[in-house]
């Protein structure tokens, strides 16, 4: 049985893994269609993705200006609706973080058109800024949840303690409450850069193809056909989830945050 | 209803909710109209515009017809002709998200079970690369399979070399094979098919049921388990009786969640299924961005799709509340 269960882990890993080998590998196709094993092995293609082609550097561009943009953007709207659920619990609170919450949970093709069909309106078709404002809106339900676990796990003697010792609010906020929050803010940050790095649809409907970041101009090449030049952006990406994930990991509690019970160990 | 008066309705709430306090009366009013503009507008213009008229060889109009949500259900020459065309592409949609939902939880709750058994650092390990393979776009994973599947390279390939192409032909399977579209007369043929599309969607959401069922199954107290071992109950038995009715109502709600973010996958099904076998969701990129420019009979058919996820969500919800009650 033990043995069982390690191989099915295994087993399952190795799926899990599969189709990313897979396209690691392709990157490295000397010519200029995908084969796996990749054929004529060869690391040109990341000077093209990096450096010499434009259409991959501005790609690039707009995804790290998207992301790093909507994670601040999350992160500050986030902080104050999870900030207030946490101090006050009011029903109004409760109401903010649940429509917080919205545009995350309903399929993502329904909000793409939604916010499409807003900056139409207003005037932000087609803008990177709008992009930025929309995956904010999108993934704002991560770091609302990752900074309410960590307000959560603050003690609320400390608090009681600050107050008695002539603490005001805002003393105690900046003494005690931030320094306990900040990992849990860091991953909320994190968790939206990420998943924006990644995400498609949204950005795709708000984008008016005016611009392209780098999983939409992947999207118009899989219609004319791969390059191998696709696969060192899914590279690039995944090099750059695990960093992220693996300093959460580091410098967080994952599976706190994930949601284990703490007791065990 | 304009953003204007959105914004007038959102700023009344605060004053009255906390009186007194103005700082953070000001706070729940900035943040109210934030929301209200934000994540409520967008939804009430995709409603609103569900009622819009397509002008021929134009664009749309502002107007309140069903004529929308008539074509979706029944055609739009009915009652003179009856089409269903665009309901049978709701239920391609429904068919795919939970046969992949289905088959992402069956096989990750086993996974899942014997993660949370492990130690706690190693546990990490998994996770960070679960939550990597998770936060893959839909595009490379897409990529990923589409060159795994493809005739040339990837499996059919394998098949062919290995000889299990032609095992399959002296078996005789090759021929069943053949009778579900998984051949063409040469060799295996993985895509575009049901097949493809089903294993991608649910590699897709694999990862998300490892992550929702984590919290539950981490929770669980193995102390029970052992108790019904120690009293003589064999290990099936265990898993049957106490550890599956103890979780089934996170794996309900994980199943409920995946099937909600699975209805609307667009760039699996528009890659993988066959012409015939497009969902909704492909439908309503075509009508918005593509080349039907019908953006009002788009927004009906998005309507139609998020309210068929809130209700499994308001399900969903149900059991999970549910579940935190016991």
């Amino acid at each position: 049985m033990r043995i069982g269960g390690h191989i099915f882990m295994a087993l399952a890993a190795v799926v899990l893994a599969m189709p990313i080998v897979v396209v690691c590998g392709a990157a490295l196709n000397g010519g200029r269609s995908m084969f796996f094993p990749p054929r004529d092995p060869t690391l040109a293609r990341f000077g093209e993705f990096f450096v010499s082609e434009p259409v991959w550097t501005n790609a690039l561009a707009n995804s790290i200006i998207v992301a790093f943009g909507a994670a601040t953007l999350a992160v500050l709207i986030a902080w104050p609706v999870a900030y207030l659920l946490w101090s006050s619990g009011s029903k109004l609170s409760k109401a903010l973080a649940g429509l917080g919450s919205l545009p995350f949970a309903v399929p993502p093709i329904v909000i793409g058109v939604g916010l499409g069909f807003f900056w139409a309106f207003t005037g932000g078709l087609g803008h990177v800024w709008s992009g930025v404002i929309s995956h904010a809106i999108l993934l704002m339900a991560l770091p609302l949840v990752t900074i309410s676990i960590g307000l959560q796990s603050i003690d609320r003697s400390h608090l009681d303690a600050a107050a008695t010792m002539g603490a005001t609010e805002q003393i105690a906020f900046r003494t005690v409450v931030l320094p306990q929050t900040i990992p849990y803010t860091i991953s909320g940050f994190f968790f939206v850069l990420v998943l924006s790095f990644n995400e498609f649809i949204v950005i795709f409907f708000v984008s008016a193809s005016s611009y392209a970041t780098v999983t939409l101009q992947i999207f118009n090449s899989l219609r004319n056909g791969y390059t191998p030049t696709m696969a060192v952006a899914a590279i690039t990406f995944l090099v750059v989830s695990i960093l992220v994930f693996a300093a959460v990991a580091r410098w967080g509690d994952l599976p706190r945050l994930m949601g284990a019970d703490q007791s065990k160990n | 209803m304009t953003v204007a008066d959105d914004l007038n309705v959102a700023a009344d709430i605060p004053a009255k909710a906390a009186p007194g306090l103005t700082r953070k009366g000001a706070l729940y009013g900035v943040l109210t109209a934030l929301m209200v503009v934000f994540c409520v507008v967008p939804f009430i213009l995709v409603i609103v515009i569900s009622f819009g008229r397509k002008i021929e060889g134009a664009a749309w109009v502002w107007d309140f017809t069903f004529e929308n949500y008539q074509r979706f259900f029944v055609g739009t020459l009915w009652p003179d002709e009856v089409t269903f065309l665009y309901l049978q592409q709701l239920g391609y949609s429904f068919y795919f998200a939970i046969i992949a939902s289905l088959l992402a939880v069956l096989t990750a709750l086993p996974f899942t079970l014997l993660l949370t058994r492990l130690k706690r650092s190693t546990q990490a390990i998994w996770l960070v690369f679960i939550l990597s393979s998770l936060s893959m776009s839909e595009v490379f994973i897409v990529m990923g399979w589409d060159i795994l599947l493809s005739n040339n390279s990837g499996l059919p390939k394998l098949f062919q070399v290995t000889g299990m192409t032609q095992w399959l032909k002296d078996v005789g399977w090759f021929q069943t094979l053949r009778d579900i579209g998984l051949a063409n007369p040469r060799n295996v043929k993985f895509k575009p098919s049901e097949f493809a599309t089903i294993l991608t969607m649910s590699y897709l959401v694999w990862p998300y049921a490892v992550i929702l069922l984590y919290p539950a199954l981490s929770r669980l107290d193995p102390s029970l388990s052992e108790a019904a071992r120690t009293m003589g109950a064999s290990r099936w038995t265990v898993i049957r009786t106490v550890t599956l009715p103890s979780i089934r109502l996170p794996l309900m709600g994980t199943t409920l969640l995946l099937f909600v973010f699975l209805l609307g996958s667009y760039v699996t099904i528009s890659v993988f299924a066959t012409p015939d076998k497009q969902t909704t969701a492909v439908a309503i990129y075509s009508n918005i961005r593509g080349s039907n420019l019908n953006a009002p009979f788009g927004s009906a058919q998005a309507v139609i799709l998020l309210i068929s996820a809130s209700i499994c969500l308001y399900f969903g919800h149900l059991l999970n509340s549910k579940a935190e009650a016991r």
